[in-house]
């Protein structure tokens, strides 16, 4: 136990440690300009010493962030499920699919702003848009790979499509379901940063590192970049975690007490009798 | 029908495009019985199978069980393949009780009986085990305990030991017949291995493929209980052979 945290926890910390080593090690030996690319550190220092001003901002960033998560996986969710069960709209879909992704996200923001203003809501539509399709594309393949001896088995059974598509379908497509979520996960964030960049007037943690970056303020640039990318690494794991908490067998051979007991059991096997 | 008979067919037949997978066939299984059905791939069996289950919808004819015809619905028959096809999501006790959690909500008594079961069988210990853990040998045993308590009468095995290797195969026929003569089941069990087909069962109907049909219908006169030494039981010698010139040609 001991071992696999340090194996789990250790060597990923590790490598993040070479790759600042590696970002010092290049300032220092080629002698970088400070206005050019600033030391790690001061790129850190850069954001905790505007910390109060910065938080509000990357709350909003998060904000957009879930809200479109959600959305977008809810959306991609539904639209694997009803392409994988219904083949006219799985042929009427999937190509409307494809060409949302073909289209430049920068060259959705105009129109975006056009039509929803300069909230919240073009943000998180973009966030919608790139998580959705991942999703989608993940939860249509998984559900159209179930074993089809195993469907075979709930239907001599008895079992309604519901119960089958509910015990036997979706939990056989756990694997593939959660690659599309943390696919999408990696998107999000940087979706919500796109459209902080092009569909707002306020302030944003894009517009932020924008104006520090029109300042020639290079440590507080990089330190907005490493706070953007902390927020998709934090958004990603979210997931991991979940996958890990939701899918024990993947990595248990006996399973946890658990929690709780459900009452209705209690009450349903008192009332056989 | 005789008061005995559980399971009848009357002229079931099944075509797949230009390929008839089953002649008109029709034949009736006692209760209580284990029959065998023995024949190579593509003679049909896996198709007489599915029929029976409901999977499959005859081109013609008439299933009936216990006196009700069954003809194309599903619910009435346990059923078990080569393939254990547990879940890995679930542990050893919820996979036993599988069958209840697909058709309503599962309740204690269903999870004391999976207990009971695999307590009975050998695999009290491992009750909150998911099946990655197990061996082939224990997963086949837990996917017939979920058959088992689906409380079907009728128990269509299609080559359940197929996958094991020969040591683990003969430890899971000896444990079927113990099973068998236990619960008192009736069992259609499928298999293209000869020696398995005349140890476990009473009764062999040996298949021909193209067009897939039943060509003879044999008594066993092997007597029971039986262990390793009905192997090589002159009766079981003389059986074998009658099979194997069934299936390979030659005079019968």
């Amino acid at each position: 136990m001991k071992r696999s945290v340090l194996r789990n926890v250790g060597i990923p910390l590790l490598s993040l440690a070479v790759l600042l080593g590696l970002w010092q090690a290049i300032v220092v030996v080629f002698n970088v300009a400070p206005y050019i690319m600033p030391r790690p550190f001061d790129a850190i220092r850069a954001v905790t010493d505007n910390w109060s001003l910065l938080w509000p901002l990357i709350l909003g960033t998060i904000r957009e962030t879930v809200y479109g998560f959600v959305c977008g996986a809810l959306l991609g969710l539904g639209l694997g499920v009803i392409m994988a069960k219904v083949s006219f709209l799985q042929k009427f879909l999937y190509p409307l699919l494809v060409l949302s992704q073909a289209v430049p996200i920068i060259a959705l923001a105009p129109p975006l702003v056009l039509i929803l203003g300069f909230g919240i809501a073009p943000k998180v539509f973009i966030v919608i848009w790139v998580v959705f399709f991942p999703v989608a594309v993940n939860v249509f393949d998984g559900l159209t790979h179930v074993d089809q001896d195993l469907v075979n088995l709930a239907r001599v059974y008895g079992a309604s499509r519901r119960r089958t598509f509910l015990q036997i379908e979706i939990p056989a497509s756990a694997t593939p379901i959660f690659s599309g979520l943390k696919i999408g996960a990696t998107y999000a964030v940087t979706g919500a940063i796109i459209g902080e960049l092009y569909a707002s007037e306020g302030s944003s943690l894009a517009l932020y590192q924008e104006h520090a970056n029109s300042n020639l303020n290079a440590a507080a640039v990089y330190g907005t970049t490493m706070v953007m990318t902390a927020l998709g690494i934090s958004w990603f794991l979210l997931v991991v975690g979940t996958e890990v908490l939701v899918t024990p067998w993947q990595r248990r051979s006996v399973a946890r007490r658990p929690l709780f007991r459900r009452r209705t059991d209690v009450v349903e096997s008192t009332a056989h009798h | 029908m005789s008061p005995s008979t559980l399971l009848q067919l009357r002229d079931v037949s099944k075509a797949f495009a230009e390929t008839v997978a089953l002649e008109p066939t029709s034949l009736s299984i006692d209760e209580g019985s284990f029959v065998a059905i023995v024949g190579p791939s593509g003679c049909g069996k896996s198709t007489l199978f599915n029929v029976i289950a409901g999977l499959t919808a005859p081109d013609s004819g008439e299933v009936r069980l216990s006196d009700q015809v069954i003809t194309g619905a599903t619910g009435h028959v346990g059923y078990m393949l080569q393939k254990d096809l547990l879940v890995p999501w679930r542990t050893v006790q919820d996979n036993i009780t599988m069958a209840a959690r697909l058709t309503r909500r599962v309740t204690n008594d269903d999870r004391n009986e999976a207990r009971r079961v695999a307590e009975q069988y050998g695999l009290g210990e491992f009750l909150r085990h998911y099946p990655s853990a197990l061996s082939g040998g224990m997963r086949q045993r837990v996917a017939f305990m979920r058959t088992l308590v689906t409380h079907q009468s009728l128990l269509l095995l299609d080559e359940p030991f197929g996958a094991l290797d020969a040591q683990t195969r003969l430890e899971m026929q000896q444990w079927l017949l113990q099973v068998w003569k236990e619960t008192g089941r009736t069992v259609l069990f499928i298999t293209h291995d000869v020696d398995e087909s005349i140890f476990l069962s009473d009764r062999i109907l040996v298949m021909s493929p193209r067009p897939g049909r039943v060509i003879a219908d044999l008594e066993n006169p092997l007597e029971r209980p039986r262990d390793l030494d009905s192997l090589t039981d002159p009766k079981f010698i003389e059986l074998k052979s009658r099979i194997m010139r069934l299936l390979h040609g030659g005079a019968a």
